[in-house]
């Protein structure tokens, strides 16, 4: 098992300059609504993937009047040091044991985790984006050859592009368009044979959380594409209508993974009840999954789902947390929200105006 | 706080050098006040002579002192292989093996459309003109990435249809690395490339 032994911050959000040591199990962060909770554990999240939470920007994440943001994490039982620092105008750097990474994204998969968060309701009523962010997300971690194929299409597709945009000024030959086109439809395929792969292991463990749910709908998730047959002779077929749009209209980038509710979109007609729960589902599915593929529990990170939950998701939440045995984090507002099985087990932190103290 | 004007314009000037940002530039200003006056002299004329006395080599578009560049001019060296490289300073390091004896072709610069660059604004044509004369091989040693991937493809693309073999570098493994310490994308490089013993 990985987990992560101590935290040290400086220059992040509102965090006082601090290092913690945590429990190999639970850690419950708990306080007052803006007091650090939530940047406490997206600095853990820092350092797992390498992003900041919440589709903020980097810099935000920098302490007013502060130059940087360093986050420091010592990983067990191998005792490698983590790093990410952060600083205006500069490159987000990544760190092992001091030293620099070329690129910050090779920090990713060193101490994989899921997280559970109040945004994390998009996969169900959001647009494809989202629930393609968190596929890539979390394959990123699990599989370095999707992070590999899913960098090299991202910067293909972004060239590709590019291109769309300047064939509609000049001439552009097929065989430069081909020459893209090659590239992402090589990285395009391992991409969508590793999430279609994933999508396997992850059904049945979605399938059977909804259903212990007490539910007695049936969920299914399908990965869904647009074209209807191979990816290259599509790009070849609507290169001119993809000129005039100036922008890739097919691959992984536009694909979907659809989740249904006895047959009904969860996104369109879906009650707030079932989405919620649908989320539930596929975020449980998507941590015994990625345990099922690494051999051992990822980090959970899980911010303030308690005051979002009825009894029942909270309840079931709660069991996996505790079944997975693996490293969980928590923050809610008060600590007893978690219930007293939780609590007994935990190592308790209180955040205070971006002080934290432990109980 | 407002400099001297002619600080001002130097500062300017070295801010247009690539990877030098207003902090480097003041650094750079301020350091080159503190010179020696024949240093900085020494500076400004090797300068100027860098840049007038310098062209590209008609041959490989390599920089060069004259019409053709040292290596074009080399009679131990063969016609019959190219080695087609992105950048003039790759060429160092391919020499600083001394082992490969064919002759070399600079494309200044990887197919990239965010920057506006297509074929037309590298060496390619110069390259293509080239084959005609008896090349048996063309390694292509651009970059392994993204846009040095698709450089490599497009030029074999137009290459191979002249019956002229073309290779590129294999990627993987450092030689003498452990496997322990190898980023993850050169190992899974080196997995896919993987050969029989």
């Amino acid at each position: 098992m990985i987990w992560l032994e101590s935290l040290g911050v400086e220059g992040y959000r509102n965090l006082a300059t601090m290092r913690l040591e945590f429990s190999p199990s639970i850690n419950i962060f708990s306080g007052k609504n803006a007091q650090g909770k939530t940047s406490l554990l997206e600095s853990i999240y820092l350092l797992s993937s390498s992003q900041v939470l919440r589709g903020s920007r980097d810099g935000e994440a920098i302490q007013d009047g502060s130059e940087s943001a360093q986050v420091r994490g010592e990983v067990a039982p191998t005792g490698t040091e983590l790093g990410v620092d952060l600083g205006h105008g500069k490159r987000k750097r990544a760190l092992i044991n001091t030293s620099g990474l070329p690129r910050a994204s090779d920090l990713i998969g060193r101490l994989p985790s899921v997280v559970f968060w109040s945004g994390d309701l998009t996969l169900a009523t959001g647009d494809p984006a989202a629930r393609r962010l968190m596929l890539d997300t979390e394959l990123s971690q699990i599989f370095p050859a999707y992070l590999k194929a899913f960098s090299a299409y991202k910067r293909a597709l972004q060239q590709r592009n590019a291109l769309l945009k300047m064939a509609q000024e000049r001439f552009v030959s097929d065989e430069v368009f081909e020459s893209w086109e090659v590239q992402m439809v090589a990285a395009g395929e391992q991409m969508r044979h590793i999430r279609a792969s994933w999508l396997e292991t992850l059904r049945p463990f979605a399938v059977e959380t909804h259903a212990a749910m007490g539910r007695a709908e049936t969920l299914s998730l399908e990965y869904v594409t647009k074209e209807p047959g191979d990816l290259a002779i599509q790009f070849a077929m609507e290169r001119r209508r993809e000129i005039a749009r100036g922008a890739t209209l097919f691959g992984p980038h536009r694909d979907d993974l659809e989740l249904t509710i006895d047959g009904r979109s969860v996104r369109l007609f879906g009650s707030q009840g079932q989405q919620r729960t649908a989320v539930i589902s596929l975020k449980i599915a998507v941590m015994h999954a990625a345990q099922a593929t690494l051999g051992f529990p990822p980090l959970l990170l899980l911010d303030d789902i308690f005051s979002d939950l009825d009894q029942e998701r909270r309840k079931a939440l709660v069991e996996v947390a505790m079944g997975a045995g693996g490293q969980v984090f928590i923050t809610c507002t008060e600590s007893e929200q978690a219930g007293d099985s939780l609590i007994g087990a935990a190592k308790v932190f209180r955040v205070q105006s971006g002080q934290v103290e432990e109980e | 706080m407002q400099f001297a004007r002619p600080l001002a314009e130097l500062i300017a000037q070295l801010e247009k050098l690539p990877g030098v940002g207003p902090k480097s530039a003041q650094r750079l200003a301020f350091h080159i006040l503190r010179m020696a006056d024949d240093d900085v002299r020494r500076l400004s004329e090797s300068l100027l002579v860098a840049k007038r006395s310098l062209r590209l080599c008609d041959v490989c578009q390599n920089i060069s002192e004259g019409e053709r560049c040292e290596i074009c001019s080399d009679p131990r060296r063969t016609d019959d292989v190219i080695c087609v490289v992105g950048e003039a300073r790759d060429i160092t390091a391919m020499e600083r093996l001394n082992e490969f004896r064919g002759k070399y072709h600079v494309l200044h610069g990887l197919l990239n459309p965010i920057d506006g660059i297509g074929p037309e604004q590298l060496k390619v044509r110069e390259l293509i003109q080239r084959l005609a004369n008896g090349v048996s091989e063309v390694i292509v040693a651009t970059n392994p990435t993204v846009e040095g991937d698709t450089t490599a493809f497009y030029l074999a693309k137009l290459i191979k249809p002249l019956e002229i073999k073309v290779t590129r570098l294999a990627h993987g493994m450092p030689v003498g690395g452990e496997l322990d310490y190898a980023d993850t994308a050169t190992l899974l490089s080196a997995l896919e490339y993987r050969r029989e013993i």
